[in-house]
C-alpha cells in the first residue's frame, strides 16, 4: 500500500502533458457541430475497425491513457453500438468487413454521428483500388466528421472531439 | 548460425530419388524435390532428431508471364543446425494439385489453405479445405495472387456460409464473438464451444481485414514500397519495413553502413519497448488492475512522444529506407534518449514490484492459458509466445541482423507457457531493450546513412529476410520483376503462425479468462489478414 501511494505521489498528475497536434486539414462543418449538439456534454463512442493497419486503434486507445484522459471531457468508449452516440470508423473498408460496418451503423441508435478516422477511412490511403477494398467509409455510410492523418495523433483527435463540444450558434470554424 | 551443409548431404543421401537439384540461394541451402515426395521429405526433416526442422514459411510464386509454372517453397528452420533449409517444388503448366504436408506437420495447415485461396492450387489430402482468406461471399474462381487476376478487380458477392466445427454433448453451447469486439481492437471472430464456463473448443475465424497487401506490393517499384510495408501492421512499422528493406538490399547487393545498422537496431528496440510496456499494462487491465494499466499507459505514451520527437512519427515511420536509414540522430539526442530511458527503467521497476506484490493479480496469471511446449513445437510457434513455452528461438541471437552480431542480446526464456510466462518474457525483454539501446549509444560508429545499390536485380531473382520484431519473427520474401517492379512479395507476420496456437491455449480455461489469454498473446489481425 505504501509503495503504491509513494509511486502515485512521485508521479503526480500527468494529464495534459503532451505537445499540441497539427491543425486539422479539414475544419469541422457547421452541420457536424449542429448534429453533435445533443452529445455536447457526453459523447459515447463505438470504434469500428474496417481494415486499418491498427495504428489508428493504438492512438484511439492512447486517448484513454492518463495523459489524454478523454473521459474528463465526457467522452466514453462503449462496448456495443447500441450504447453509442458516435461511430469512429478506421480503415479502408475491406470486402470482408463491408457487411459488418453496415450492420453496426444500423444497430447504432439515432441520432448518431459518424467520424472517419485516418487517411484510410477518408480516402482508402495506400489501399485504394485494391480488389479487397470497397471503401472509403462514406461510400457505405454517411460520414459527418473526418480526421486525417496516418495515423492522426491523439492530440489531434482530441482537438476535433473538443471542437464538437462547442455551442453551434457562437462557433466560428 | 552454423552450417547446414552436412544436413543437406544427409537429406540427399536419404532421398536420392526424390531430389532433383541441390543449390543455394543467398546462402540458404535449397533442395528441389519431386512433388510426390514432398510429404516424406518434410516429415523426415520434422521428426528426425538430427534435424528437428520446423516449418518457418511456406509460400507460392506464380512465374507467369515468363514461365507457365508455379513454385512452392517450404522453408525449414533446423533446430539442431541453427540454420535454414529450403525445399522447392514446381507445378508445371496446368497442374493445380500438390500433396499436402499438413497430415505430417500441423504448422502447414494455414499456409496451405492460404495458397489454395490466393492461388487456386489444391493441397491434396489436407484435412480442412474450408476457405481461409476468401470469405464465403467471394465468387468462385477469384484467386487474387494469380498473375492473370487484375489487382483492382471489383469482386461480386455470392451466397455462402462458413461451417464452424461443431462439438456435441449435453449442455454444450456456442458463444460467437466478433468480428467487431467490445474494446478498441481489430476485427476477428472467435467461436467458443463451452460447457458451462470452461472452453471445450475455440475456433478462430479471421481475415476480415484482408486488404490485398501482397498484390499491392506487386504494383510497386522495389525502392518505393517501404511505406506500404510500414502499414502491414502499424504497431510493427519498424519491424516490417526493416525486413522489407533487408530483402531488397540483398537483391541489390547493398552493403548497409555500420552506423545505419546500429540506428536500425535502436529504432527496432524502441518499438519493442513501447509495445511491451503497453502489453504489460493491458494484461494487468484484463485482470481489472487499473492502477498498473494507468502507469504503463503513461510510460508507453512517454515513449511514443519520445519517438515523435526523434523521428517526427509516433510509430517511427519513415526511418528505414532501402540502403540504410533516412534520418540521423545527434549525440545530444542520443544522450537525451539514454537519460529518459534510465529514468523510465527505474519508474517501470517500481511498477513491476507493485504488480508482483499483488496476489490477486498474479493468481489470475498463473496457470492461465497454458500453451505446452509440445503444442508450441507442433505449431512452430515463435516470438514472445514461443519463448514463454520452451521454444528457445530469437533471430537477434540465432541469425543476427542489423547490429545484433555486435551486441549479444540476452534471450528471455521460460517453460511454463502460461500468461505469467508471457508477461515475464516481456518484462525481461523490456530491461534488455533498454540495455541494448544504451549499448548502441556507447558504440554507435560514424559513417554514412544510406548506401548505394551495386546492381539492379535480374527479373526472377529473390531474397529472403528475417527480423525479430517485438512479436516474433517477421519474414519477407521479395522477388524482383520486370522494370524494377516487385514480382512477388510474401509477407509473414508472426501472428499468422501464433493465431492457430491460441485455439489450444484457451482449452479448458473459462470464457472470462480468454481476453486475458488473448492479450498475453497480443497478435496482430492486420498482419495476419494482410
Amino acid at each position: 500500500m505504501f509503495r503504491i501511494l509513494k509511486k502515485s505521489l512521485q508521479t503526480g498528475v500527468v494529464t495534459g502533458q503532451h505537445p499540441a497536434g497539427a491543425a486539422p486539414s479539414e475544419p469541422l462543418s457547421q452541420d457536424a457541430i449542429e448534429k453533435a449538439k445533443p452529445f455536447r456534454r457526453s459523447l459515447t463512442i463505438r470504434e469500428v475497425d474496417t481494415g486499418s493497419c491498427n495504428a489508428c486503434e493504438m492512438e484511439m486507445n492512447a486517448l484513454a491513457n492518463p495523459v489524454y484522459d478523454v473521459e474528463r471531457f465526457g467522452v466514453h468508449i462503449a462496448a456495443s453500438p447500441r450504447h453509442a452516440d458516435a461511430l469512429v470508423v478506421t480503415g479502408p473498408v475491406t470486402v470482408n468487413m463491408e457487411r459488418a460496418l453496415k450492420a453496426v451503423y444500423k444497430a447504432t441508435a439515432d441520432p448518431k454521428i459518424v467520424i472517419a478516422l485516418g487517411d484510410c477511412a477518408i480516402h482508402c490511403g495506400m489501399f485504394k483500388g485494391s480488389y479487397a477494398v470497397t471503401g472509403p467509409v462514406d461510400r457505405h455510410i454517411p460520414v459527418d466528421v473526418r480526421i486525417s492523418g496516418c495515423p492522426p495523433r491523439p492530440a489531434e483527435i482530441l482537438a476535433v472531439l473538443e471542437g464538437l463540444r462547442q455551442e453551434p450558434a457562437t462557433s466560428k470554424t | 548460425m552454423s552450417d547446414a551443409r552436412p544436413a543437406v548431404e544427409q537429406v540427399q543421401a536419404a532421398f536420392t530419388q526424390a531430389i532433383t537439384e541441390v543449390c543455394a540461394a543467398h546462402g540458404i541451402p535449397m533442395l528441389r524435390v519431386k512433388k510426390q515426395d514432398l510429404p516424406t521429405v518434410a516429415h523426415f526433416l520434422h521428426t528426425n532428431p538430427g534435424f528437428r526442422g520446423s516449418l518457418s514459411l511456406l509460400w507460392a510464386v506464380d512465374h507467369r508471364p515468363r514461365e507457365a509454372r508455379y513454385e512452392l517453397c517450404y522453408l525449414f528452420t533446423l533446430a539442431e543446425h541453427k540454420d535454414w533449409l529450403l525445399l522447392v517444388t514446381d507445378l508445371h503448366g496446368d497442374e493445380r494439385e500438390f500433396p499436402s504436408i499438413t497430415p505430417h506437420l500441423h504448422a502447414a495447415k494455414w499456409y496451405e489453405r492460404e495458397i489454395r485461396d490466393l492461388f487456386g492450387l489444391i493441397p491434396v489430402g489436407h484435412p480442412d479445405l474450408r476457405r481461409l482468406v476468401r470469405h464465403e461471399h467471394w465468387p468462385k474462381g477469384s484467386y487474387p495472387l494469380k498473375k492473370d487476376f487484375p489487382w483492382d478487380r471489383v469482386l461480386g458477392r455470392v451466397q455462402g456460409e462458413y461451417a464452424f466445427r461443431k462439438i456435441h454433448g449435453e449442455g454444450i453451447f456456442e458463444v460467437p464473438v466478433g468480428p467487431i469486439h467490445a474494446g478498441i481492437i481489430e476485427p476477428g471472430h472467435f467461436r467458443f464451444s463451452v460447457a458451462g464456463e470452461p472452453i471445450m473448443q475455440l475456433e478462430v475465424r479471421h481475415f476480415w481485414k484482408h486488404r490485398g497487401v501482397e498484390k499491392l506490393f506487386e504494383q510497386q517499384q522495389l525502392n518505393e514500397a517501404v511505406p506500404l510495408s510500414e502499414r502491414v501492421s502499424g504497431d510493427t512499422s519498424v519491424g516490417h519495413s526493416l525486413a522489407y528493406c533487408q530483402a531488397v538490399e540483398t537483391l541489390q547487393g547493398v552493403e548497409v553502413s555500420p552506423r545505419a545498422r546500429y540506428l536500425r537496431t535502436l529504432f527496432l528496440e524502441l518499438e519493442r519497448l513501447h509495445n511491451h510496456i503497453g502489453d504489460v499494462g493491458a494484461i494487468c487491465n484484463d485482470t481489472a488492475y487499473a492502477l498498473a494499466h494507468a502507469h504503463c499507459g503513461r510510460m508507453k505514451e512517454q515513449l511514443m512522444q519520445l519517438n515523435d520527437r526523434l523521428t517526427g512519427s509516433r510509430f517511427l515511420r519513415g526511418v528505414n529506407c532501402v540502403g540504410g536509414v533516412a534520418l540521423d540522430l545527434s549525440g545530444l539526442q542520443l544522450a537525451q534518449v539514454e537519460v529518459e530511458l534510465n529514468a523510465l527503467e527505474q519508474d517501470f521497476s517500481a511498477i513491476e514490484k507493485i504488480v508482483f506484490a499483488n496476489a490477486s493479480l498474479t493468481e489470475r496469471l498463473e496457470n492461465t492459458g497454458i500453451l505446452t511446449e509440445s503444442i508450441a513445437w507442433d505449431h512452430a510457434v515463435i516470438g514472445v509466445v514461443g519463448r514463454a513455452s520452451g521454444i528457445d528461438r530469437d533471430l537477434r541471437r540465432d541469425r543476427p541482423f542489423a547490429a545484433y552480431d555486435m551486441l549479444q542480446p540476452k534471450v528471455a526464456f521460460y517453460r511454463y507457457g502460461d500468461v505469467r510466462a508471457r508477461m515475464r518474457v516481456r518484462l525481461d525483454e523490456i530491461h534488455e531493450s533498454i540495455r541494448l539501446i544504451r549499448e548502441v549509444r556507447r558504440s554507435l560508429p560514424l559513417g554514412r546513412l544510406v548506401s548505394q545499390p551495386m546492381h539492379q536485380p535480374q527479373p526472377g531473382a529473390w531474397a529472403l529476410s528475417a527480423v525479430e520484431g517485438w512479436r516474433g519473427e517477421i519474414l519477407y520474401v521479395v522477388m524482383a520483376g520486370d522494370a524494377g517492379l516487385i514480382h512477388r512479395c510474401k509477407v509473414r507476420d508472426p501472428s499468422f503462425v501464433n493465431w492457430p496456437a491460441i485455439q489450444w491455449a484457451a482449452l479448458g480455461n473459462i470464457v472470462p479468462d480468454f481476453p486475458l489469454i488473448n492479450k498475453s498473446f497480443n497478435l496482430s489481425y492486420a498482419g495476419n489478414d494482410l
